[in-house]
C-alpha cells in the first residue's frame, strides 16, 4: 500500500468512528425523548425573541397571541417536532457536530455566555494545555528512563519497575490526585490544590503566567506520575526486544559507540510500534484528565463534564462527548500520520 | 496447557502468588458480605438517613484515637421491649462514665414504635451528675389522638420521634436555668445551644468568657416512661453519646459507618470487573475466532466494524449514555461489555490466521473434521490460556471504569460502591479539610482490587509467551 493509501484508509476508519459516536449520540437522544425537549426549548427561545419584536408593533394582546401561535406552528415545523424524532436524525447529526445544542441551563462562561458552544471553545485550550503537556513530559522521560532501564535487565531497579508500572495501571488518576491535594495542598501546604489562579489573580504579563504554571504544576505532575509507570516498562521491553535481534549485535560488533547503536539501531527500529503503544493508551489518558480536572477544579472540559452533570445539563453533556470523541479522533491521527512516518514498510510502500 | 499447569505457571512467579493472594482475599471478604448483608443494603440501610442518625458525622475510625486523651468513646444506650408488647412504663437507666477528656460530641435521644389506648405517655429524660446534681433534659409528651382516629394508637412506627439535645431550643433553656439555680452563672440559651454536653458534662469556671471544667465521673441517665394503662408501651428508647471518633473505619458527613459501604463494595467491585471481563471476553473471541476462520466477507465486515468500534473512547460514551439512560449499575456492564469486545476480536483473528495455516489443522481437516470441531475444539482450545489471561487483563479496567463513572456523580444511587464513597466525600470537600479516612480506604481498595488482576496478568505472562517460560 502507498503511504496516501494507507493514510487514507486511518483517516476513513477514524470519520466512521467519528459517525458511529454522531449516530450513537443523536440515536439515544431522540429514543429517550430528549431531542424533542432539546427542539421545543429552542422554539420556546425563538419565540421569546420574537415576542419582544412583536410587542412593538402589535398592540392588541389577543391579536399578539395569535400571531404568536401561528409564530410556534412555523418554528414547529421548521425543526420537525411535529415528526417522529427517526425522520430528523440528519438535522440532528449536523447540529451536534456543529455544537448547535442552543443554552446552557446553568453554567456560564467567564464573562457569562451561556451559549453552549461558546462554553466549550473557552474551555477546549485549558483541557488541551493539560493533555499535551502530560503527554510530552511522559514521553520525554518515560524514553530516557525506558533506555536506561533496558540496559539494566534483571536489576534491582527493573524489579522495582516492573512492580511500579504494575501500579501505574491500577492507580485512577483522579485518586492520585487527591492523595497529592491531600498531602501537598493541605497536610504540607506546598502546591494550590486546584483551580487556575490565585485569589485575587496577578495583573497580566508574567506574574500571571508563572501563577499559571504553578497551578498547572499538580494536576500535570498527577497525569505525569501516574501514566510514566506503563510507559517507561513499556519502553524498556520494545528496546529490550529489538536489543536482541541480530543487526543490533552486528552494529555492536562493528564497534560502533553504544549511543548511536541504541539512537540508530534499536531506537528507529522500535519506535513504531512504541507509537502504537501510545495510540492504545491514548483514550485511558483522555479519560484521564476529564477525572482529574475535576480533582483539581481546573476549568478545562472535563470539569465542565463534571458540573454538567451534577447540574444536570444535557446540552452541554450532548456537546462535551462529541468534542472529547472529536479530540480523541484528532490525536488518533496525529499518531497515525506519525506512525507511518516512522515505519519504512508502509512509507515506501510493501506490493 | 492443562488448567492445572496454568495455575502452577501462575504462582511460580511472584507477582502471581501476590495476585493470587490478594484475590483470595477479594473473594473471601465478598463471600462474606454476599452472606451477611442484605441484597437491598442500598437503598434500606446506606441511603437511608435515619439508619445512621444516632451516629457521629465525619469522624475518624476509632483506632486512630486510641492514644488520645480526648478521645471519647461513641456510646449507645438502648432499651427495648421484648417483643410480646409488654408494656414497659417504668424507669430505665443508664450508666456513662466521662473519663474527664472531651465531652461527648452531641446528646441525641430517640423513642420509637409507642402505643396507647387512652392517654398519651409522656416520657422524660433525666441525667444525675456525679457531684449529685441533677437535671431535667428533656421530656417526650406523646402525640395524643387526632379526630378520626381510633384506639390503640400508634405512634413513631417508621421513624422515631429523635431530639437532638445538642441543638435543641428548650434543652438549653433547661440547662441555662440549671446553672443558674446551682452555680449562679448566667449562660443565655442561645450561648449553650450547641454546646450543651459541654456544661452537662462540666462545671462552669468563673467570669466570662462562658467556659466550662470537665467533671468526670459516673453520670446516670433515667428516662421514666409515665404510661396511664398497663396495655400502653413504648416500643423503644435510644440515647445517644457522640462519640469523637467511630468504628473500624470512620463515618462520613451523614454518620454512616463506612466500614459497611467499603465492605459491601467488594462483591459489587468485583461482579463488575468479572461480568464485564466474562462477556466481553466471549464476545471478542467468539468474533476473533469467526473472523480468522471463515474469512471473506464476514472476516471484512468484522474487522471493519472492530477497527472503528475498538476507537470509540469508553468514558465520554459511558458518561453520555449513562446521564440520559439513568445510573443503573447492569446498564454500566452492559455499555462497557459491548464497547469492551474489538480490542480482543482483531488479536483473535491474528492468531487464528498463524494457528489456521498449521499443520495440526491441516491434519484435523484431513481427517475430516467438521468446521466446527476445529474451531472450538483445536483453535479455541491452543488460543485458551491467552484467552484466559486477557479476560483477566481486561478485568481491572471494567472496575476502574465504573470508579470513574461514579466519582463523576453517575453510580447507581441503589449499590453503593468504592467510587461512590469517594464521589460523596469529594463532592461535601472532605478532601479539603483533610478527612483522609472517608478518601484514601476506598481509593486504597480500588487499587489493591485492580492490582490483584494486574499482578495475575504479570504472573499468567510466562503461559502466554512460551518465550519467557524459560528465565
Amino acid at each position: 500500500m502507498s503511504l496516501a493509501l494507507t493514510l487514507a484508509v486511518r483517516g476513513l476508519t477514524l470519520l466512521g468512528v467519528l459517525a458511529v459516536v454522531l449516530l450513537l449520540l443523536v440515536v439515544a437522544l431522540g429514543s429517550t425523548g430528549f431531542s424533542d425537549r432539546m427542539l421545543s426549548a429552542i422554539v420556546n427561545e425563538d419565540l421569546r425573541g420574537i415576542r419582544t419584536g412583536l410587542a412593538q408593533t402589535i398592540r392588541d394582546p389577543d391579536k399578539l397571541e395569535e400571531t404568536l401561535a401561528l409564530r410556534r406552528q412555523e418554528l414547529v415545523r421548521f425543526y420537525g417536532l411535529d415528526r417522529p424524532w427517526y425522520t430528523r436524525l440528519p438535522g440532528m447529526v449536523l447540529r451536534v457536530a456543529r455544537l448547535d445544542m442552543g443554552e446552557a441551563r446553568n453554567l456560564r462562561t467567564f464573562k457569562g455566555d451561556r451559549g453552549v458552544a461558546e462554553l466549550v471553545q473557552e474551555r477546549l485550550p485549558y483541557t488541551v494545555l493539560l493533555i499535551t503537556t502530560a503527554t510530552a513530559i511522559t514521553t520525554v522521560l518515560g524514553l530516557w528512563l525506558g533506555v536506561k532501564l533496558a540496559t539494566r535487565v534483571g536489576s534491582l531497579l527493573d524489579r522495582i519497575a516492573s512492580y511500579l508500572s504494575a501500579v501505574s495501571y491500577a492507580v485512577p488518576a483522579w485518586w492520585a490526585g487527591i492523595l497529592l491535594i491531600l498531602l501537598l495542598a493541605f497536610k504540607l501546604r506546598l502546591l494550590p490544590s486546584g483551580g487556575l489562579y490565585s485569589t485575587p489573580p496577578p495583573e497580566e504579563g508574567l506574574a500571571r503566567a508563572l501563577d499559571l504554571l504553578w497551578h498547572a504544576v499538580l494536576p500535570i505532575g498527577t497525569l505525569v506520575l501516574v501514566s510514566l509507570g506503563a510507559w517507561v516498562y513499556t519502553v524498556r521491553t520494545m528496546v529490550l526486544n529489538t536489543a536482541q535481534e541480530f543487526f543490533v549485535t552486528v552494529a555492536r560488533a562493528k564497534g560502533l559507540p553504544e549511543g548511536r547503536v541504541m539512537r540508530r539501531y534499536i531506537l528507529r527500529v522500535a519506535a513504531p510500534p512504541i507509537v502504537t503503544n501510545v495510540v492504545l493508551g491514548l483514550a485511558g489518558s483522555l479519560g484521564g484528565a476529564i477525572l482529574t480536572e475535576t480533582v483539581f477544579n481546573w476549568p478545562g472540559m472535563g470539569r465542565l463534564y463534571y458540573e454538567a452533570i451534577i447540574t444536570a445539563d444535557e446540552n452541554v453533556i450532548v456537546a462535551l462527548t462529541f468534542m472529547f470523541t472529536l479530540l480523541y479522533v484528532a490525536a488518533r491521527f496525529v499518531l497515525e500520520v506519525l506512525y507511518v512516518l516512522l515505519d519504512p514498510r508502509i512509507r515506501y510502500g510493501r506490493s | 496447557m492443562k488448567a492445572g499447569e496454568i495455575v502452577g505457571a501462575l504462582l511460580a512467579t511472584g507477582s502471581g502468588r501476590v495476585g493470587a493472594v490478594l484475590l483470595v482475599v477479594l473473594v473471601a471478604v465478598s463471600l462474606f458480605v454476599l452472606v451477611r448483608f442484605p441484597l437491598d443494603f442500598g437503598p434500606r440501610r446506606w441511603n437511608n438517613p435515619e439508619a445512621w442518625a444516632d451516629n457521629p458525622k465525619a469522624v475518624p475510625p476509632v483506632w486512630t484515637l486510641l492514644w488520645s486523651r480526648d478521645a471519647v468513646k461513641h456510646t449507645v444506650f438502648e432499651a427495648t421491649s421484648s417483643g410480646d408488647g409488654a408494656a414497659n412504663a417504668g424507669t430505665y437507666t443508664f450508666a456513662y462514665q466521662h473519663r474527664g477528656g472531651g465531652p461527648p460530641t452531641f446528646l441525641s435521644f430517640a423513642v420509637s414504635d409507642v402505643r396507647f389506648n387512652a392517654r398519651p405517655q409522656v416520657i422524660t429524660l433525666r441525667v444525675e451528675r456525679p457531684d449529685g446534681k441533677s437535671i431535667l433534659l428533656t421530656q417526650v409528651v406523646v402525640r395524643g389522638p387526632r379526630a378520626g382516629e381510633s384506639p390503640p394508637y400508634l405512634r413513631y412506627q417508621e421513624s422515631p420521634s429523635r431530639v437532638n439535645l445538642s441543638g435543641d431550643v428548650e434543652a438549653a433553656l433547661r440547662v441555662s436555668t440549671f446553672l443558674a439555680q446551682e452555680f449562679r452563672v448566667t449562660a443565655s440559651p442561645s450561648a449553650l445551644q450547641g454546646d450543651l454536653a459541654a456544661a452537662v458534662f462540666g462545671v462552669p469556671l468563673p467570669g466570662p468568657p462562658l467556659a466550662f471544667q470537665p467533671l468526670p465521673g459516673r453520670y446516670l441517665f433515667t428516662v421514666q416512661v409515665q404510661a396511664a394503662s398497663p396495655e400502653d408501651s413504648v416500643g423503644s428508647l435510644r440515647l445517644a453519646l457522640g462519640g469523637s471518633a467511630y468504628g473500624v473505619m470512620g463515618t462520613d458527613a451523614l454518620g454512616r459507618d463506612l466500614a459497611m459501604g467499603l465492605l459491601f463494595g467488594f462483591p459489587v467491585a468485583l461482579a463488575i470487573g468479572i461480568a464485564t471481563s466474562l462477556f466481553a471476553t466471549a464476545i471478542g473471541t467468539a468474533l476473533g475466532l469467526m473472523s480468522g476462520f471463515l474469512g471473506g466477507k464476514t472476516d471484512l465486515a468484522i474487522q471493519r466494524f472492530s477497527d472503528i468500534w475498538s476507537n470509540v473512547p469508553l468514558l465520554p460514551i459511558l458518561v453520555f449514555l449513562i446521564f440520559i439512560l439513568g445510573p443503573r449499575l447492569w446498564l454500566v456492564v452492559v455499555i462497557m461489555i459491548l464497547f469492551g469486545w474489538p480490542g480482543l476480536t482483531i488479536v483473535v483473528r491474528s492468531m487464528v490466521l498463524q494457528i489456521r495455516s498449521g499443520q495440526l489443522v491441516e491434519a484435523t481437516r484431513a481427517l475430516g473434521a467438521s468446521r466446527r470441531r476445529i474451531m472450538f475444539r483445536h483453535l479455541l482450545f491452543q488460543i485458551a490460556p491467552f484467552i484466559f489471561a486477557q479476560m483477566i487483563f481486561f478485568t481491572p479496567g471494567a472496575i476502574l471504569a465504573e470508579a470513574g463513572l461514579s466519582f463523576l456523580g453517575l453510580g447507581d444511587p441503589s449499590i453503593p460502591t468504592w467510587g461512590q464513597i469517594l464521589e460523596s466525600g469529594f463532592r461535601t470537600g472532605a478532601v479539603y479539610v483533610g478527612y483522609w479516612w472517608w478518601v484514601l480506604p476506598p481509593g486504597l481498595l480500588i487499587v489493591a482490587t485492580a492490582m490483584a488482576f494486574v499482578l495475575l496478568t504479570l504472573g499468567l505472562e510466562p503461559v502466554v509467551n512460551p518465550r519467557l517460560r524459560s528465565r
